[in-house]
């Protein structure tokens, strides 16, 4: 009895195995040996000494994880607190700001009914054509206006609002049933509070994403500081990493850390936000 | 509260959902908002609410004219079909909603909500989310969700469409236990004439967006104000013979048979009429001088003490109730007798009742 129902489990496990499901591994697993690959150097190599680093073959693990001189040497040749503390504020003004209009704008185009709604919103729509790069120049010469240049308010207030999260968010609040919102209506709620009570709440899953792509977005932002930030105290993480690698030495393990320091918050983040994700979309869906 | 509404109109564009439309309801009735699909129940429920604006006519609330308040002003509850729960919330969270935008401090509102779900039986489940319970559970909750305000109207668009016959039945009661307890004036939609006729004071029979007629079920049934009524209420469905008035008499319209009928003096003569006749209101008599006229038996089917024949008329064919030790057999001449009840002439163009 019990050596039967083996021998049907491995059948049965051979019949499910193909040659497709196979190759279809072996790939992935390439694929993602590929992607980590250069995360894992980078990282490691923080820890190497310069002997390590420049050795051959090349040493694939630190001699010990506990050599930090590489970042002790990044802390001391350039401020990379400073930058990590200006990233942080740049990425939450941002991030709080963008989620916040995203959430208003995303109700006005989904639930509230004034002339020329559609149009407006196809118009912004095709705004989103437009490159970034132009975009810049204008909003050079306005937060130039604004006398802005070189602080960090010019590089938050070019970024709190977006069209393109707007998109996703309305589509979303336009697959609530319109029964919830009437329903809301009737129990007593304005639209205010239908909005922050029932329809941001049900979003929740839209929302982390939204804000997770976008605190993504702001932290690797390195174009725009290049262009507005011209002193070294007003630099966020990844301009700050270049200025490093252009005016630092030539040593490679203390740029391991700095960009290690610029990397592992994000993939924190990640980490800790994906479960979320995940476990939002699974009990997000609208029954009924 | 009491509820009247005056000339009600609602127009989609050219379209008119609902037709100059008046009425009262009283106070604390179960008022049933009767109709086919379509023809604007719905419609005339969301004015009600206030969720859609009307084009013409008057609303009252006892005398405060609420035409144009806005619905979270109303102060009245209302059952969507597919119940809207908030799916986010707990069952005791959706209930207690209504009170929490009331700023009620949360002891107190949690207390209300619980004693509310007491009564429509659902206290059981509070912490589960609206997915995690049945149809009749959900809304059960939408029912408490719509009553914990003390709403001065509670309004309900086909709540027993999503259940299964079994729990619909039991809903039913359910639904009219709640109301005789709590006294909150109710208006429900169905299109189910059953359940209308099983468990309303009142009736509201409507077809494309216009009253037909406002009474109690057994009125509706006893005294129907024109053909769509007589047609719309009743199982098996009344029986109905196309005729003309002649000189007093009804004919077939291909004149195939003839018999008195005083109704049909009432009309202008050559008026096409039909003639309407419940089941149960024709039977057989034992001679043809008590009979409203000779037929001939077409087919019986046995049904325990009684049997359902169908009866022949010149070459039109209808249902009656026939007792079976009278032993009719197919094709036996039949005496029919008329009751008091149940038997209503139409004046076939306009549906219109001829009195
Ligand atoms: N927003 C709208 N725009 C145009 N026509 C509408 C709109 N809402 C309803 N109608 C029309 O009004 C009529 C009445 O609709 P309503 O929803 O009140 O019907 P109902 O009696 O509730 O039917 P059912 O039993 O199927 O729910 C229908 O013919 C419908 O097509
Ligand atoms: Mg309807």
């Amino acid at each position: 009895m019990e050596t039967n129902e083996k021998v049907s489990l491995l059948t049965r496990i051979k019949r499910n195995v193909t040659l497709g499901k196979v190759l279809t591994y072996v790939f992935l697993a390439i694929g993602a040996l590929v992607m980590v690959w250069p995360f894992y150097w980078m990282i490691s190599s923080a820890f190497k000494t310069q002997l390590e680093i420049v050795s051959f073959p090349p040493a694939f693990v630190p001699n010990s994880w506990a050599y930090l001189e590489n970042f002790k040497i990044a802390f001391v040749k350039a401020p990379f607190a400073k930058y990590f503390f200006n990233s942080i504020v740049v990425t939450i003004a941002c991030v709080a700001c963008t989620t916040f209009t995203t959430i208003l704008a995303s109700f006005a185009f989904s639930r509230l009914n004034f002339k020329g709604r559609d149009l407006i919103f196809s118009l912004l729509l095709s705004f989103m054509m437009v490159p970034f790069e132009m975009v810049a120049m204008t909003n050079t010469t306005t937060i130039t206006q604004f006398g802005l240049n070189n602080s960090l308010l010019g590089l938050i207030v070019p970024f709190t609002t977006s069209i393109y999260y707007t998109f996703i968010l309305r589509n979303f609040f336009v697959s609530i049933p319109d029964s919830l919102y009437y329903s809301a209506r009737i129990d007593g709620a304005s639209n205010w509070q239908y909005l922050w009570k029932i329809m941001v709440p049900i979003a929740k899953p839209s929302l982390f994403t939204i804000i997770l792509l976008n605190a993504l977005t702001c932290w690797n932002s390195f174009f725009w500081p290049r262009i507005i930030i011209t002193s070294a105290e007003n630099r966020t993480l990844p301009f700050g990493l270049y200025a490093f690698m252009s005016e630092g030495g030539t040593e490679y393990g203390p740029y391991m850390a700095a960009a290690t320091i610029v990397v592992v918050p994000m993939i924190a983040l990640f980490l800790v936000a994906r479960k979320y994700i995940v476990n939002g979309v699974a009990r997000g869906g609208l029954k009924g | 509260m009491k509820i009247k509404i005056e000339h009600l109109t609602k127009r989609f564009g050219n379209f008119t959902a609902v037709d100059d439309f008046s009425t009262t309801f009283e106070d604390g009735e179960l008022i049933a908002l009767l109709g086919p699909s379509g023809c604007g129940k719905s419609t005339m429920l969301n004015m009600l609410s206030g969720i859609l604006p009307v084009t013409e006519g008057k609303i009252y609330f006892d005398d405060d004219d609420v035409t144009d308040v806005s619905p979270d002003k109303r102060g009245v509850g209302l059952v969507f079909q597919n119940y809207a729960l908030y799916p986010h919330m707990t069952v005791l969270q959706n209930i207690c909603f209504p009170l929490e935008i009331q700023k009620m401090p949360k002891e107190e509102r949690i207390a209300k909500a619980k004693e509310m779900a007491k009564l429509v039986h659902v206290d059981e489940f509070l912490d589960r989310k609206p997915g995690q319970l049945s149809g009749g559970q959900q809304q059960r909750v939408a029912i408490a969700r719509a009553l914990v305000k003390k709403p001065r109207l509670l309004l309900l668009d086909e709540p027993l469409s999503n259940l299964d016959a079994r729990l619909r039945l039991e809903m039913r009661e359910e639904i009219r236990r709640i109301q005789q307890e709590t006294g909150i004036t109710t208006v429900f939609v169905t299109h189910d004439q059953e359940e209308a006729m099983s468990i309303s004071d009142h009736i509201v029979l409507m077809k494309l967006g216009v009253k037909q007629q406002y009474a109690e079920p057994q009125e509706l049934y006893n005294d129907p104000a024109n053909n769509f009524v007589a047609d719309f209420l009743g199982n098996p469905p009344i029986n109905k013979i196309f005729g003309v008035a002649k000189g007093g008499n009804f004919e077939l319209e291909d004149g195939s048979a003839s018999f008195p009928f005083e109704l049909c003096s009432k009309v202008a003569e050559g008026t096409k009429v039909t003639l309407g006749i419940r089941a149960e209101s024709a039977y057989p008599v034992a001679t043809a001088e008590e009979a409203a006229f000779v037929g001939e038996v077409s087919s019986t089917y046995a049904m325990g003490k009684e049997e359902l024949g169908y009866i022949k008329i010149g070459n039109q064919e209808f249902r009656a109730y026939i007792a079976s030790e009278l032993g009719y057999k197919k094709g036996d001449a039949i005496n029919v007798g008329f009751k008091d009840r149940g038997v209503f002439l139409f004046v076939t163009e306009t549906g219109e009742r001829v009195r």
